[in-house]
């Protein structure tokens, strides 16, 4: 039975990396990046616009007044895909960034190696928002999946 | 049993602790920019008695270390945070008398929520696209800033007669609808930067306001109705790709500060309007956007007075500043563009300045910036008093052509 699963996921996946070639898109935009945040955070669901406001500062607290510790990848197909979902570049986040930490408005996510480590400072920093790849929530110690952008 | 597991918990927290100092560290960040400049000047005269041409030219080059700014930011708890900044300027050197070292900024913020912020200490008030951003140097495209923000002109334009410098309380925040943000700012401060006293070479104190009252420099000795007001409203996309805005102030131009007006710029008719405090108003609207790879961003202020004197001598006095560069971004990692400047200072006297410039901006990496511009800087004034009772001019022109090759450095 798991033999066919994985066969069926395999056989799936194959198909959209086809479709996607197809298009003419990278595989990695058709990826989906899973939102994740500090267990503790006090908020429930977050939308694309939430997602957008928090990653652009505009937005630097939860709704308990907690103030939103953001982290970001230093590269890979994760930040590819997550960037696509938001339809922006680096270079626009980086200078909308750059702007808000200059004038004193927000400080800029900290932009972190791997994936494992945006799960670990998540898990450890309160108000904590992170984004990694799609994967299961049990592995995910501290951590909740909030949102999944595509 | 439980030892090992207190334990665990003690190292669990400890380690949650230490991330959440980190984010509490005082953070230390600035930028620098060198530049070396070339400069030609040309100096035509038309004298008003014998329509002679005088003419002068000069030439210099300079290397210097045009800015360095650190910036200290602290956040000290969930509502309160803390920002500095520290402004070197034209290779500082107190040893040699070179520049000048400055507090720009020191600030607390209250953050409320999202629509409510409230900022004290001394801070750039937000008016128009450019003014909170004024002295960032890394992040504007260009070496010499849109005129009434480049503080190398700051003894000869007046900046403080277009934008306001400082401001001292603001309270600002941000409303979201739909798919765009309503900003909102509205801030107090001192009257302009020439009615607070200063310190002479002797170390006694300088003004011609109020001396009885005068004990410290730095200090504003004018009454209330003098100091700032003022505000902006704008609306920006929610990816911060296009943002627009309106702004104002209400405060006084000190006419009584005669030193600031040269004997060759005011005609004998323009310096009956000195000697009081005229009531301004500055009004400001902004534009800037991307598109695509095209980038613009523009202004326009207006500055009216509402001044007696100057009505019952029918001389006109008002200013006038409009500006726009339009920019390309050739490849992701060099940014061409070009840009028009425009002003106008009637006080009395009339006077035009342009401005043409042109250039790029090579970003090598995430810190580092080449930048290069060319700039024709035209100023044209008429009907000028170059020698008090001696000679007189029907037009004074002065051209600038600079040159600038800069490298701006994220530290």
């Amino acid at each position: 039975m798991r033999a066919i699963i994985a066969y069926s996921v395999r056989v799936h996946t194959l198909r959209l990396m086809l479709l996607a070639a197809a298009l003419c898109i990278p595989a990695a935009l058709c990826a989906q990046t899973t939102i994740i945040v500090n267990d503790a955070v006090n908020v429930r669901s977050l939308s694309a616009k939430d997602i957008l406001d928090i990653y652009t500062l505009n937005r630097v607290h939860w709704d308990d007044g907690t103030r939103i510790s953001v982290f970001d990848l230093k590269g890979g197909k994760t930040k590819e895909s997550f960037l696509a979902a938001l339809g922006m570049t680096e270079e626009e986040f980086k200078r909308i960034w750059l702007r808000k930490q200059f004038t004193g408005k927000a400080r800029p996510p900290r932009a972190l190696a791997t994936e494992e480590e945006v799960i670990d400072l998540v898990s450890r920093t309160p108000g904590a928002i992170g984004y990694v790849s799609e994967r299961p929530a049990k592995n995910l110690p501290n951590v909740r999946i909030i949102a999944k952008v595509k | 049993m439980k030892r090992p597991l207190l334990f665990l918990v003690l190292l669990a927290t400890g380690a949650t602790a230490v991330t959440a100092q980190e984010r509490d560290e005082l953070q230390v960040f600035g930028s620098m920019q060198s530049v070396f400049m070339h400069q030609e000047s040309q100096l035509k005269i038309r004298l008003a008695e014998t329509g002679d041409i005088l003419r002068q030219r000069e030439s210099r080059s300079s290397f210097a270390v045009q800015q360095l700014d650190l910036f200290l930011s602290k956040e000290i708890d969930e509502s309160f945070s803390a920002f500095i900044d520290l402004e070197f300027q034209a290779n500082y050197s107190s040893e040699k008398h070179w520049g000048s070292l400055s507090l720009q900024e020191a600030w607390l913020n209250y953050h409320y929520d999202e629509g409510l912020n409230i900022k004290a200490g001394l801070l750039f008030p937000a008016f128009n696209h450019l003014n909170e951003i004024k002295n960032r140097l890394a992040l504007l495209p260009y070496v010499f800033r849109p005129m009434v923000y480049e503080r190398l002109l700051s003894t000869h334009f007046f900046n403080e007669d277009f934008i306001p410098e400082h401001a001292y309380l603001q309270v600002s925040g941000v409303h979201a609808s739909g798919g765009v943000f309503f900003d909102y700012a509205a801030f107090a401060g001192n009257a302009e930067a020439s009615y607070l006293s200063s310190t002479n070479p002797d170390g006694s104190i300088q003004s011609d306001i109020n001396r009885d009252f005068e004990f410290l420099s730095g200090f504003d000795p004018s009454s209330l109705k003098l100091k700032l007001f003022g505000g902006r409203l704008g609306i920006r996309t929610r990816d911060e790709q296009w943002k627009a805005g309106v702004s104002f102030t209400h405060d006084y131009n000190n006419l009584r500060d005669t030193l600031a007006f040269g004997p060759y710029v005011l005609p004998p008719e323009a310096r009956a309007l000195l000697g009081d405090d005229a009531e301004r108003i500055r009004l400001g609207a902004d534009l800037s956007f991307r598109y695509g790879d095209f980038l613009f961003e523009g202004e326009l202020i207006k500055v009216i007075y509402d001044y007696e004197p100057a009505e019952e001598l029918k001389l006109h006095a008002e200013q006038g500043f409009a500006y726009g560069l339009l920019g390309y971004d050739i490849l992701p990692s060099l940014t061409l563009y070009g840009s028009l400047q425009w002003g106008d200072y009637y006080f009395g006297v009339a006077a035009d300045y342009f401005v043409y410039t042109t250039g790029a901006a090579w970003r090598f990496n995430e810190a580092i910036t080449a930048k290069a511009q060319f700039i024709v800087y035209d100023e044209l004034h008429e009907n000028v008093v170059l020698t008090p009772g001696y000679l007189h001019a029907d037009s004074h022109r002065v051209t600038l052509t600079f040159g600038f090759l800069g490298l701006s450095i994220l530290l």
